[in-house]
Parts: C-alpha cells; structure tokens; sequence
C-alpha cells in the first residue's frame, strides 16, 4: 500500500483515492487534478464475475459467527474442487433457503437499525443465485424465532412458491411469506409446536412439546387447518433431535432421539404417522456409550435410501458433542450397514442431493471434509469454512 | 415434576390471555387446551431446568463452589447457559456497562454448598449489545430441543428487552426451591 496507487473507476473517471505513504490521510481529488504522472496509464476493463447454474456440489456453509452473531455469512465452495465460489453476508442467526429452480437464494434474519440497537427489523432477504445480488426483500412484520440457527427453523414449499419461517415471540407461529409475489402473507398459528417441515405443496408438519407432529395444511391466502396427532416418542425421558430429514418425494421422514431410537415418519396427504421404529444402538454400542450427537446430525439419502448419522462416545447429556464416526443405516431392513471414522470429528453432515451423492462433513472449526459415501474415504479437505459454521446446504440436482 | 406443574400453569394463564385477544379465536379453541407458548408476559420466569433438576444439581453439585462467580462452577450457575456476566464487567445480578437485563429469564434450582440448601435462580440474559465474548459456560445437561423452550438453550431469551441482541447472563436468586 505505500506505493502510488489509484483505483479507477474506468466508468466515471471522475474520482480517484489517493494513498500517500506516511500520511493516513485519504485525499479525494478528480482526475484531472492530479499530475500527469499521478494518473494510471492504461485503463483496464473492470467486471463483475457471474456464477454459473449452481452444481448439486457446491455446498453452502452458513457460518453463525458466534462471536459476532449480528454479522453471519454464507461461505460457497466448490466441493469438487475446494474452490471458494463467493460469499453472502447475513445478518442475526440466519437461516438460508435454495430454490428449487436454482435461481434464487433467500436469507431469512434479523437486523437492528443501529447494529446491536435500533429498530428491529425481520426480512427474508431474496438473492440471484448466479450474480448473489441481493434483489429484493420481504419484511417479516411478526418477526421470526431467534434461534442458533437450524435447518428446520425456514422452509420453502416443494415448489418453491412459499416459505415458511417458523417464528417466536414467545408465542409460536409461522409466518407465511409468497415468494412469487413478493409478499407476507401472514401468520399460521402454532398450537405451541416448534420447528417446520414441509410435507407436501401446500402443508407442514411442527414438533409438539409432548412429543407429536401436528400436521397443518395451508392455502395460498394463509388460511389453514390443523390436524394434531397422537406422541410418537418420549419428549420428557428420550426426546428426538430437531434436525431430522424428511423426504416427501417418497413419503418418509426421519428423526433419531437422543438415545438413538430412530423414528421412520410416513407421510401421505399431508398427514404423518409413525411408521416404524428401532434402536440404532446393540447392546455392545451401548454398553460402549454410543450415541447420536452434533448439530445437522442426520440426513437420509432417497437415492441411496440410507440414512446418515454422526455418532460419538459419551455420557447422557452429550447430544451436542460432535461425532466421531458417520453410521450408516438401512431404514427398509432395520440395519446399520456400514460405520466410518472420521478423521476429525464433525458437527454436521448431509448429502448432496444427487444420483451420485457425495457425503459432506462439518468440523465445529470450520473444516469441511468430502467423503464417498460408499466407503467414507475421505476424497477432500476445505479448511476455513468459517469462524464457527453450523450448516450445509446444497441445491438439488 | 412440581416446576413442571408451575410451568405448565403460567403458560395455561398465557394461553388464555393469547385466546381472549386472538384473532384467530377459533383456532386456538378447537385446539383446547394444548400448550401456547407465553406471549407478551414480561416478568415470566421459564423453567429451564424441569424435570432434569435432580440430576443436573447432582452432577453440578459434586464440583460446585461458592467463591469465584467468574468460574463455570460457582454454585448458581448449575442451568448456566451463556457467557458469564460476571466476566464481562457485570456481575451475578448486574449487567455490564451499556447493556440492558431481559424482563424474561429461565429458572434452575442450585444447591448451594454452604448451607445446604436449594435456591430458585432466574438467569437473566444481558441484551442490546454483541456477544460480551468472556467465559462461555454452555452446559447441555438436562438440555432439551427448542420443542421444549423452556429447557433449550438453543434460544435467545432477550424476549421483552430493547434489543434482543444476547450479551451475556447473569444469575439472580428469587426464593428457595
């Protein structure tokens, strides 16, 4: 920085910031002010790179930045490559959606007007995915759920139409955006239940403090109907993780509990019932102190039809610690087919959503590890994800 | 559980005050008497530590002290999660310079060494400011996912503050359990 040096703005060619060494002055002068010898000699042509169409393998990091929550971002990589692909900048505990058609990405967060003070304001913020532009916003005016953030505190419908940003206050809601239009449409009251999950065009299901999926099925207006359902697990001794997976395409959904019950959720018209359920854990697992743990900790994978979780060795009460070793586990025949151990243990995992997929994993430091799925060979290793990532996302294929 | 019962009760109450201004009146009658979450209730202490109570003092206790409230282990902070006001230049019961205490709180139930006996803490977290950054104490004993609010520390509780941005937490005693 202490040699001459000017940035030009070949457009307007008026303004030009000059940098004196030993002086922390920054002087603006036009161009013609400035001597001859001030002036850049030749005048290289400035862009602005575009992304092309997203690949089902780049993978969207969001990065809480725990120490600085008003400031998240979203980190883009390559995962073929390691590549850094760009970033978007995000405000209080965001959560990020991906459209279906991979044109647009939304952020759905929370600012202040005056950094940690101000006037409040909830926004779904909406971006190209290829220029990560930010190209227009809907005000959330009930607010959303400050939560660290999780996958299923924002959802959009399989369409991509609507999303559903799961909101708090502390009275529960959701809170129905169109994206289409560009609008709010308005609040879906919560009979107290937390968290959404879509489970078809034009319905969701939430998380009940008593241990159910209430289903609710809504019209494009924000009119909706509730149907609650019977508990299908414990949640005073033996409670599910919020980050399940549901797949609505073949009408399954999955959660595992915190002792490692695994809970196989049907799904048809929009209504859930408890399929089928088993214990993830043998004796000898047990008797070793396995357990489910992490942040994104399961994913199921329709091509593969398996599901994904991260497992570690520890105490009751462990269900954050991250995991040792990804478990591979056959719904349809009640199995674990194959364990790996990861070089170094993860906070998060997911699959990409693909015919090939590839196993993606998410170290508490920001390390993101890609893995065959098949053999859980490590294949790559992308350092500095982040300060403090939590989640992956990636666009379908 | 007793904390359980009281919980359950002041969200009852809320219930019915959201039923009484609710628009959507209907709604929340054909859903009865399930649980709504509290709405705009200011000073309602929520129960962070349930049912686990027993088994989250029995494992603090063990460790437990009385003397340096900047350590994870002083004795009230047995349903600590958060960074330690008493780190960032507040203290137990006061927030740090420039930030604002939150009108709500969760409760846990702590031992306290010296005397043996049980007290209801009410953590208050210290909003309007960035995180203070000094003595994470993030235990996850007995916690449980934002389904259950009052026993998740997944949350922000600045509810019903300025600011909802999270500082830090403090820990007040409001009786004997």
């Amino acid at each position: 920085m202490a040699q001459r040096r000017g940035l030009l703005s070949a457009a307007s060619g008026m303004v030009l910031a000059v940098l004196v060494p030993g002086q922390t002055v920054v002087a603006q002068q036009t161009i013609e002010a400035l001597p001859e010898e001030a002036r850049l000699e030749v005048v290289e042509e400035w862009g602005v790179n575009v992304l092309p169409e997203a690949s089902p393998r780049w993978v969207y990091v969001l990065d809480v930045a725990f120490d600085n929550l008003i400031a998240s971002r979203i980190n883009i990589y390559d995962s073929d490559t390691g590549r850094f692909l760009g970033v978007v900048h995000s405000g209080f505990v965001p959560n990020l959606l991906l459209a279906p058609d991979k044109s647009e990405l939304y952020v759905d967060e929370t600012y202040y007007s005056r950094g940690t003070q101000g006037d409040r304001i909830d926004v779904l913020s909406i971006y190209d995915a290829k220029t990560l532009e930010r190209t227009g916003e809907v005000i959330l005016p009930e607010g959303r759920a400050l939560l660290v953030s999780k996958l299923p505190a924002a959802a959009l419908s399989p369409d991509g139409r609507f999303v559903l940003s799961y909101n708090m206050a502390p009275a529960t809601s959701v809170s129905l955006v169109d994206i289409e239009a560009r609008k709010y449409v308005g609040e879906i009251e919560s009979p107290g239940c937390a968290l959404v999950y879509p489970t078809g065009e034009r319905s969701f299901s939430m998380l009940c403090p008593d241990g159910s999926l209430v289903d609710i099925a809504y019209d494009e207006s924000g009119g909706a109907e509730v149907f609650q359902n019977e508990p299908f697990f414990d949640s005073e001794t033996d409670p599910v993780f919020s980050h399940g997976a549901i797949d609505i395409a073949g009408g399954r959904g999955f959660f595992v509990s915190y002792d490692g019950v695994l809970y196989e959720i049907g799904i048809e018209n929009g209504r859930t019932a408890l399929a089928d359920q088993w214990s993830i854990l043998s004796a000898a697992d047990a008797e070793e102190g396995w357990r489910p743990g992490g942040w994104q900790l399961l994913d199921y994978q329709p091509a593969l039809r398996r599901v994904f979780v991260l497992m570690h060795k520890g105490p009751k009460w462990s269900h954050k610690w991250p995991g040792e070793e990804v478990w591979v586990l056959d719904p349809d025949r009640n199995e674990r087919v194959a364990r790996f151990a990861l070089e170094e243990p993860a906070i998060s995992l997911m699959l990409t959503r693909e015919s090939e997929p590839v196993l993606l994993t998410l170290t508490d430091t920001g390390t993101l590890g890609v893995l065959d799925p098949a053999t859980g060979e490590q294949k790559r290793r992308i350092e500095g994800t982040g300060l403090t990532p939590f989640l992956l996302h990636a666009y379908a294929e | 559980m007793g904390n359980e019962n009281i919980f359950d009760r002041l969200f009852e109450t809320a219930s019915r005050r959201i039923a009484q201004r609710s628009s959507r009146r209907s709604l929340l009658a054909r859903l009865g008497t399930v649980l709504v979450g509290a709405a705009v209730l200011p000073t309602l202490p929520v129960d962070r530590s349930g049912r686990f109570r027993k088994a989250h003092a029995q494992g603090f206790a063990e460790q437990a002290q009385t003397a340096d409230d900047t350590q994870c282990n002083y004795w009230r902070y047995c349903a600590m999660d958060g960074y330690l006001c008493s780190c960032c230049n507040g203290g137990v019961t006061s927030c740090p310079p420039g930030s604002e205490p939150s009108p709500t709180s969760w409760i846990g139930s702590c031992l306290n060494p010296d005397d043996g006996q049980v007290y209801l803490i009410a953590y208050r977290d210290c909003c309007g400011k960035g995180v203070c950054g000094q003595c994470p104490c993030l235990s996850t004993e007995g916690e449980m996912p934002v389904y259950r609010p009052q026993l998740s520390n997944d949350i922000d509780w600045c509810f019903g503050a300025r600011s909802m941005v999270y500082h830090c937490t403090g820990a007040g005693i409001v009786g004997k359990a």
